[in-house]
């Protein structure tokens, strides 16, 4: 059973770094945000009761010094907010145990009262005083503050102060204004580097997954420079993976080379023993061996071509290698006056191996060669990228008799019966067919401008 | 004509030599890079047949030594490995021909002949002058279309001689190209040899230039 994937298993490293920390710092500045604000708040209205708390110590020093004329005149005080009607700024002295009448407040109050901190069972921190919020006569919100007065004479009062706390929200509202400002562009900031950070960090990443993409499409064959020693461990395998693939696949060659070479030579002696003799034995000796030799070709280019389909970042410059095959033909035909033609666009590279384009070009041009009366033409060029691959087109025409349609599939089935083909020539073409598909190209047989057959062989190019 | 057989395989060796002797050429074989070396650089042959695969020193690596040393001998490779880069490798490295293992010897025996052909500047296998017709394809000579019974070192002579028609060969040359190494060489056969080779051909073909060697003009014609 396989495990299902997280959804979240495929989000790069990089989004993942950048949320993350995004969300975490998010989450603290506002979080500090708001326990600032909150302290912010209890300074600034400790700061008023302060202030508020200044006219009860005066209007006490009043009552005390029995200048209860001066205490109770509704201009005392001085402060000309609290003649004004209705300013939110308003003081009120009740004398306690006596009839209501006896409350003398502010002209601001305009005849109004100022409620018992008491009453509304806010608690007092030291027994005698109390500071809250009411809402006052004019709707306003008021900050109010009271302090119970107790005589030596035994005469109890109770001073009360209100100032208009649009104030203090004034100042806690501008307070959070900056806050929040603040805050914002420090995350910003913030963003900003961690995105500089991560980026910065996965380099070496990136680094790395570009050499392994440049090496899978043959721009290079090993990971190169330095890595930071977290992944250098990674880069370093990569290398021994990429060896050792490459050492499996030598040894895997070299072992079906020497495997070739360790059959034919007993099957040409085999051969050359029974050769000149007539006897039914020598003939029948002389047909296995025939028999036996292509399957020891077939079986072993097979072999060979599976060995090595699976390389990785092999690239073959095919320049050289179409020129190297028309020199060896124009001498093995020296004498039959041909002519070969190339014409290759330069910097092609076949993504693949040299023996394996040499093998199909090769066998391609010697079929060619085989029927050609005068001329065969080669020629290579690149073809427009098809659903994000490259392809090259190498084209063999000549200029001989050519091939029936109805014919051209049967010489390049992958045959299983060797009987069939005959040895040169349906079996090269079935060879170069077959290689093709290994890599992902393909073969194909049409009529030639020459005159003859031409084949058209499509190969993966950088 | 004097050929070399580079192969380290004993019985496949034998063979060719075998064959190749009884196809009327002199024989010298060789069954490693470095004998093969030192052998084509110090002996005149005709031709050599070459396997790449070979213990000490490879074929191709004996192939390049050879042409860098300027030795032209036109060099058959013989070889199991048949990929076209291994030919393009060989052509390159300068062979003129290339057989895959295994083969019929009548194949290397038809690809040598046409090498010598080539290397000897002759279009045909039958190699003719006047009333003389050496038919190098069955290994025969003919006197105005009657074929002519010769022992297989007349046979050399006169195929060498016709070879290289219209040029001067000297004994010592003779001796190098028709003889094997371990032939007890005596320059003098030679002449007897021309001597007995004349009396049965009946005409007055090779001529003899004192001091020099021997020669077989071409007909005025050609």
């Amino acid at each position: 059973m396989k495990k299902p994937y997280s959804p979240f298993s495929r989000i790069s490293i990089g989004v993942r770094l950048v949320v993350v920390a995004m969300m975490s710092s998010v989450i603290i500045l506002v979080g500090a945000a708001f326990v600032l604000s909150e302290i912010y708040r209890r300074a600034a209205e400790r700061a008023f009761d302060e202030r508020l708390h200044v006219y009860i110590q005066s209007v006490a020093a009043n009552i005390a010094s029995k200048n209860t004329a001066n205490a109770f005149d509704p201009y005392g005080l001085g402060d000309p907010r609290f003649t004004l009607p209705l300013s939110g700024w308003y003081w009120q002295i009740r004398i306690e145990g006596s009839a209501p009448q006896n409350i003398f407040s502010s002209l601001s109050l305009f005849g109004g009262r100022l409620p018992r901190l008491e009453d509304l069972h806010v608690p007092s921190h030291d027994g005698s005083s109390r500071e809250g919020y009411i809402i006052g006569p004019d709707e306003r919100r008021l900050r109010l503050v009271e302090r119970a007065l107790e005589l030596p004479d035994g005469a109890r009062y109770l001073v009360q102060i209100a100032g208009n706390a649009d104030e203090i929200e004034q100042t806690i509202q501008n307070f959070r204004t900056a806050l929040w400002t603040a805050f914002a562009l420090l995350a910003c900031v913030l963003g900003v580097t961690t995105i500089f950070q991560t980026r910065f960090g996965l380099l070496p990443l990136s680094r790395l997954s570009n050499q392994i993409s440049s090496i899978r499409r043959g721009l290079s064959d090993r990971v190169e420079g330095e890595f930071p020693d977290d992944i250098a461990p990674v880069a370093g395998e990569i290398n021994l993976l990429i060896e050792s693939n490459r050492d499996i696949l030598d040894r895997a060659r070299t072992q079906v080379g020497n495997l070739a070479h360790a059959l034919k030579t007993p099957l040409s002696v085999i051969l050359n023993e029974a050769s000149g003799q007539e006897t039914p034995l020598a003939d029948k000796v002389r047909e296995q061996a025939d028999v036996m030799r292509d399957q020891v070709n077939w079986h072993l280019e097979r072999a060979r071509a599976a060995a090595r389909a699976g390389a990785i970042g092999v690239t073959t410059e095919i320049e050289p290698a179409l020129a190297g095959l028309q020199r060896t033909f124009l001498k093995i035909y020296s004498e039959r006056a041909l002519t070969i033609e190339l014409n290759c666009s330069s910097d092609l590279k076949f993504r693949g191996e040299r023996r394996d384009f040499d093998d199909m070009v090769g066998n391609l041009v010697d079929n060619a060669a085989k029927w050609a009366r005068h001329q065969i033409h080669i020629e290579a060029l690149g073809l427009p990228v098809i659903e994000g691959r490259n392809f090259l087109e190498v084209t063999v025409s000549d200029d001989g008799p050519g091939l029936p349609a109805e014919k051209r599939k049967d010489v390049m089935r992958r045959g299983q019966r060797l009987d069939e083909t005959v040895p040169g020539s349906g079996l090269g073409l079935a060879i170069v067919a077959d290689l093709a598909s290994l890599y992902g190209g393909s073969l194909s047989l049409e009529d030639s401008e020459l005159g003859g057959l031409r084949a058209v062989l499509r190969l993966p190019s950088l | 004509m004097r050929l070399l057989v580079v192969e380290d395989d004993r019985d496949l060796n034998r063979q060719l030599v075998k064959a190749l002797g009884q196809a009327g050429y002199a024989v010298d074989s060789a069954f490693d890079g470095e004998e093969a070396q030192f052998l084509g650089e110090t002996e005149p042959y005709d031709a050599v047949i070459l396997d790449l695969g070979l213990p000490k020193l490879d074929g191709v690596s004996v192939l390049e030594a050879w042409r860098v040393a300027g030795r032209k001998m036109p060099v058959l490779v013989l070889t199991a490995r048949d990929g076209w880069s291994d030919k393009v490798k060989s052509f390159d490295a300068g062979a003129d021909d290339y057989v895959t293992k295994p083969f019929h010897i009548e194949e290397i025996l038809a690809r040598l002949r046409a090498l010598v052909r080539r290397a000897t500047g002759h279009a045909s296998s039958d190699l003719v002058c006047g009333p003389i017709r050496v038919d190098t394809r069955a290994g025969r000579v003919l006197v105005n279309g009657e074929p002519i019974r010769l022992t297989s070192h007349e046979y050399r002579l006169m195929s060498y001689l016709m070879h290289h028609i219209g040029r001067i060969i000297s004994r010592t040359e003779l001796v190098e190209h028709l003889y094997d190494q371990d032939f007890d060489r005596d320059s003098n056969t030679i002449e007897v040899f021309v001597g007995r080779l004349r009396k049965k051909l009946g005409v007055d073909v090779i001529k003899t230039i004192r001091g020099l060697g021997y020669l077989i003009e071409p007909p005025p014609s050609s």
